[in-house]
C-alpha cells in the first residue's frame, strides 16, 4: 500500500488479525490464546468512518450528501492552509516545516514506533505514512505543482471524502510518544505530524474525539474538571480521603484547600481522586509528614492539572495553561507543582512556558524531585523492608522522553525498594504506555481494544520480560507508572489480558510506594487490591 | 566553449548560495514555536543519561549556562560516520556512507581547487616537486580529495540505487526524482573518476581552469574533464530544488527544535517575542474558536 492508496474505495483499509501481532512471552505466549479485536456492528459501520482499520478512535459521521462530502473536503483544505501560516500556527509552524520539507525517507524511525511493530508492521502504522500523505496532499492541492511534476514527486494524490476522514482517524493511531523523532537523525518529528493533522480536525473542522474534547478540554473549562468534579464534590472527596487516611494510617491529616500565600501549589490529574485516590492521600500524608507548606485549589480548573489540548488543540491547550496560572496567582502560591501526570508536566512546565506571559508566568516543577529530596535525604523515616517485592518502573514519555526527568524516580525507587529492576529499554529510550496521547481516556466503541492489543502491545510485553522470574502470580510484583494516563492505559492493558490474575501484577504510582514504606505507618499502606 | 565554461561555473556557484541563502533565512524567519524539545538535550549537564534541569527542585534558580560546543561537535561527528544509520540499518548505511563521504570530499575538493589557483595567482607552483610545502600539500591533498571523492560517490551512488529498490521499506517510498538524483550524482563522480584515471591524473586542469575563473583569462580543458566540470556546475544548480539542505537545516532543527530549551523569563527577549505572536490574528474556524480574534484575546474564555 501507498500513500496515495489512503483514497481509494474499498470497505476496509487493513485488518489486523490475531495472528500478525507480535508474539508476547509467557504466559502470553500461544497466539491461538490472543482475543480478537472487537467487531464493530454493521450500524455503527453504517454511521461512521471506519474503512480504515475496522478501528473508530473518533467517530466521524458519514456524509449524507455530496455537498456535505466537499464541504467536509473543502474544511480539510482550509485548516491545512491555516496550518501553513506564521498568524495561526505560530506555535508549531517551524518544527512542522522541517518535518515536511527534510525527511528523507530513510526509514530508520520505523523500528522504534509501538504501533507500527506490535502490529506486525501495518503500513498505514509506519511512523512516516502519514507525513508522506500530507505532503502529497500539500504538493498538489497548495503548491499546485504541475502534473509531470507531480508524477515525478510522487505527489499525484486524489483528495477526496474517504481519504480526509481516514486520515483524520489515522492521526489517532499514533501516541504522539516521538521516539520515532528521537531516533531521526534529521530532526524530523513524525509524532508532530499527528499533532498537527488532529490540530487541522479540531481547530478548523470541529471534530476531536468526545472525551477530549467535550467531555476533556471543554468540561473541565466549563465545570472544572475534565472529570466533571466541580468544586462542591471536590470538598466531599477531600473530606473522604481524611477519614480514609485516618483509616488507613491512624493519622488525623487536614488537606489544606485555597490556602493563600502557600508555598507550593500542588495541582493532581482530577482521574487520581476517582480512580486512585490513594495516590493523592500518599502526596498528603508525606507533604504533612515532611512539613511541607502547601495548598490545593478549590477553584474551577484548579484541582485538575490535565491538559488534553497538548495533544489536540493549541487554542485549549492555551486556554487551560492559563487558567492553571492565573489559579495559582490569585492564591499568591510560590510555585506550582504538578503530581503524578505526565502530560500535565509537558504541558504545564514546558509547552505552556511560551504562552504564559508576565505575572502569569509563575515558577512550575514537577513534585518528582522535591520527594526525591525528602526520601533521599531522609526528611521522612522509611524502612525499604516493607517494599520487599518485585518492582520496575514504566518511564513516562511526557516526563522523561519529552522532559529529561529520569533519575528522581530512580532514585528514590533504588531506595525504597531492594528487588527493583528496570525494563528494557527505559529512560529516555522507554517505550510508551500504549495510552499516550488521550488514548488512555478515549473509550469509543472498539478503540479500548485496539489500544491494549496493538499501542500498548510493547509495554506489556516488557512488562511481562522483566517480571519473567517471577511470573507466578503468587509473587506480587509492582509496576510502578507515575502517571495517571499511563496508570490508566495499564489498568486497561492488564484487564484485556487478565494480567494481575495470571501473574500477580499489579501496578500504581511512587507515592504509594514511598508511604508503604514509612515506618511511622503501621499498616501496609498498599493493599494490592485490584481496582 | 572556454567562456560558456566559465560561466556556467559562476552561475551554478552564484545560484546555489543565492538560493540556499534565501531558503535559509526563510527558515529562520519562521516565528519563535512552543517548546518541543526532546531529550537527552545535548547541552544539559546530564544529557549522557537524557537528565534535565527538570531533575532539581527551583531548577529556574539553577540554570546553568549552556555548552553549545558539545552540539556541534556531536553533529559533526555524525556527518562523518552516519552513526545512527550504522546502528539501526547498516546495509543502508553501506550505501549511504560512502555517498556522503563522495558529496564531502567532492565539495572539498573544488574548494580546495580554488585555493590551489589563487595560490598559482601568487606564484606558487602546485605540484609533487614544488620548492614550496603548501604546494606540495595542496597538490598531494586536491588528488587525495578528488580520488576519495569521485570512487566514493560512485560505489555510494550505485549502491543507493541497489538499496531503493532492493530494500522494499525504501522503495514503497521512493519517487522517480530520487532515482534521478542517484543516477545524476553517479554520473558526476563517474565523469570525474573517468577524467581523472584517464586524462588528468594529476588533477591540474582543474587548477588551471579555476586560474582563469580568478583572473578572468578562462582557458580550455580536456573535453572529458569539461564534461565533469559541467555536470558538476549542472549539479550544483539542480541541488537547491532537492532535500540537500537537510545538511545545514539539520543544525537548526537539533539547535531550534530538539535542542531548544530556553526557558521563556519575565522580560526577557523571547518574551517579547512571544508577546508578539500572542497578538496575531487567528482565523481557525472551529467551533470553539472566535475567528478573527488575537489569540490572547481566545485564551480568555471560560466555557
Amino acid at each position: 500500500m501507498k500513500a496515495e492508496d489512503l483514497g481509494k474505495k474499498s470497505n476496509q483499509l487493513i485488518t489486523i488479525e490475531p495472528d500478525d501481532l507480535i508474539p508476547l512471552p509467557y504466559p502470553y505466549d500461544d497466539p491461538t490464546n490472543e482475543p480478537p479485536l472487537k467487531q464493530l456492528t454493521e450500524e455503527q459501520r453504517a454511521r461512521y468512518e471506519a474503512s480504515l482499520d475496522g478501528i473508530i478512535a473518533i467517530g466521524i459521521p458519514k456524509p449524507s450528501s455530496k455537498e456535505e462530502e466537499e464541504g467536509f473536503v473543502k474544511k480539510f483544505i482550509s485548516g491545512l492552509e491555516k496550518l501553513l501560516t506564521p498568524e495561526n500556527n505560530w506555535t508549531f509552524l517551524q518544527p512542522l516545516y522541517h518535518s515536511l520539507e527534510y525527511c528523507v525517507k530513510c526509514q530508520i524511525c520505523n523500528d522504534s514506533c509501538p504501533a507500527y511493530i506490535a502490529s506486525g508492521k501495518k503500513e498505514i502504522y509506519r511512523p512516516t505514512f502519514r507525513a508522506e500523505v500530507l505532503r502529497k496532499i500539500i504538493n498538489k492541492y497548495l503548491k499546485k505543482k504541475n502534473r509531470l511534476l507531480l508524477k515525478l514527486t510522487g505527489s499525484d494524490i486524489d483528495l477526496n471524502w474517504t481519504l480526509v476522514a481516514r486520515l483524520g482517524e489515522l492521526a489517532y493511531r499514533c501516541t504522539i510518544c516521538r521516539k520515532c523523532a528521537q531516533v531521526c537523525p534529521l530532526g524530523v518529528d513524525n509524532g508532530l505530524i499527528s499533532h498537527e493533522i488532529r490540530k487541522i480536525f479540531s481547530q478548523e473542522m470541529g471534530i476531536a474525539p468526545k472525551e477530549l474534547h467535550e467531555l476533556g478540554t471543554m468540561q473541565q473549562l466549563r465545570a472544572g474538571s475534565s472529570t466533571g468534579i466541580t468544586p462542591k464534590a471536590l470538598g466531599n472527596i477531600i473530606e473522604f480521603m481524611e477519614e480514609e487516611i485516618e483509616e488507613k494510617t491512624g493519622k488525623k491529616i487536614k488537606m489544606p484547600v485555597d490556602k493563600e500565600g502557600a508555598e507550593i501549589l500542588l495541582i493532581h490529574n482530577a482521574g487520581e481522586f476517582i480512580s486512585w485516590p490513594e495516590n493523592t492521600e500518599a502526596f498528603a500524608i508525606i507533604f504533612e509528614a515532611a512539613g511541607i507548606d502547601w495548598t490545593l485549589s478549590s477553584d474551577l480548573v484548579g484541582y485538575d492539572a490535565v491538559n488534553y489540548g497538548v495533544w489536540y488543540d493549541d487554542i485549549q491547550l492555551a486556554r487551560i495553561a492559563v487558567k492553571h496560572a492565573e489559579i495559582a496567582r490569585k492564591l499568591k502560591v510560590k510555585k506550582i507543582n504538578v503530581g503524578e501526570c505526565g502530560h500535565a508536566h509537558k504541558a504545564m512546565i514546558v509547552i505552556a512556558d511560551r504562552v504564559l506571559t508576565g505575572e502569569l508566568n509563575i515558577p512550575r516543577e514537577s513534585a518528582l524531585p522535591l520527594l526525591q529530596e525528602l526520601v533521599c535525604n531522609g526528611k521522612i523515616k522509611l524502612d525499604p523492608s516493607r517494599n520487599n517485592f518485585p518492582v520496575t518502573l514504566h518511564d513516562p514519555c511526557n516526563m522523561v522522553r519529552l522532559m529529561g526527568i529520569v533519575e528522581p524516580q530512580r532514585g528514590i525507587l533504588r531506595t525504597i525498594c531492594p528487588q527493583f529492576k528496570e525494563m528494557e529499554p527505559h529512560g529516555v529510550e522507554n517505550y510508551c504506555c500504549g495510552g499516550g496521547s488521550g488514548f488512555a481516556i478515549m473509550q469509543s466503541m472498539n478503540f479500548p481494544d485496539w489500544r491494549s492489543a496493538v499501542s500498548g502491545r510493547i509495554k506489556l510485553k516488557q512488562i511481562l520480560e522483566v517480571f519473567q522470574d517471577v511470573i507466578s502470580p503468587e509473587i506480587k510484583k509492582y509496576v510502578c507508572a507515575p502517571c495517571s494516563n499511563c496508570k490508566g492505559q495499564i489498568r486497561e492493558l492488564f484487564n484485556y489480558y487478565n494480567v494481575n490474575e495470571k501473574c500477580g501484577i499489579f501496578y500504581g504510582g511512587l507515592v504509594e510506594l514511598i508511604v508503604n514504606a514509612m515506618v511511622d505507618i503501621k499498616k501496609p499502606f498498599i493493599d494490592w487490591e485490584w481496582h | 566553449m572556454n567562456t560558456f565554461l566559465a560561466i556556467l561555473t559562476y552561475f551554478a556557484y552564484c545560484f546555489i548560495v543565492l538560493v540556499y541563502t534565501i531558503k535559509i533565512i526563510k527558515y529562520l524567519k519562521l516565528p519563535v514555536h512552543l517548546r518541543w524539545e526532546l531529550y537527552p538535550v545535548i547541552h544539559e549537564e546530564k544529557y549522557q543519561y537524557g537528565g534535565s534541569c527538570f531533575e532539581d527542585v527551583n531548577w529556574w534558580e539553577k540554570i546553568k549556562k549552556k555548552n553549545w560546543s558539545r552540539g556541534v561537535v556531536y553533529l559533526l561527528k555524525e556527518y562523518f560516520t552516519l552513526k545512527n544509520y550504522l546502528t539501526r540499518n547498516l546495509l543502508y548505511w553501506i550505501g549511504l556512507f560512502p555517498w556522503h563521504i563522495g558529496f564531502i570530499f567532492i565539495i572539498t575538493f573544488h574548494i580546495l581547487c580554488f585555493f590551489g589557483a589563487l595560490s598559482m595567482v601568487l606564484g606558487i607552483s602546485i605540484s609533487p616537486g614544488s620548492q614550496d610545502l603548501w604546494g606540495r600539500i595542496l597538490y598531494y591533498v586536491i588528488l587525495l580529495t578528488g580520488v576519495l571523492s569521485f570512487v566514493a560517490g560512485t560505489l555510494g551512488s550505485i549502491f543507493i540505487i541497489i538499496n531503493r529498490i532492493v530494500d522494499k521499506n525504501l522503495r514503497t517510498y521512493a519517487t522517480p526524482l530520487n532515482f534521478f538524483m542517484y543516477l545524476f550524482t553517479l554520473i558526476v563522480f563517474l565523469s570525474g573518476f573517468y577524467s581523472w584515471y584517464f586524462v588528468d591524473p594529476h588533477m591540474s586542469e582543474y587548477r588551471e581552469f579555476w586560474k582563469g575563473l580568478i583572473t578572468f583569462q578562462f582557458v580550455g580543458v580536456n573535453t572529458a574533464t569539461m564534461v565533469h566540470i559541467i555536470l558538476f556546475d549542472l549539479f550544483l544548480i539542480y541541488l537547491p530544488f532537492t532535500r540537500s539542505l537537510h545538511y545545514i537545516t539539520r543544525f537548526f532543527a537539533f539547535y531550534l527544535i530538539r535542542w531548544d530549551d530556553e526557558p521563556n523569563i519575565r522580560g526577557g527577549e523571547l518574551e517579547k517575542r512571544l508577546i508578539e505572536q500572542l497578538n496575531k490574528n487567528v482565523s481557525w474556524s472551529g467551533p470553539h474558536i472566535e475567528s478573527g480574534k488575537r489569540w490572547s484575546d481566545l485564551v480568555k474564555y471560560n466555557g
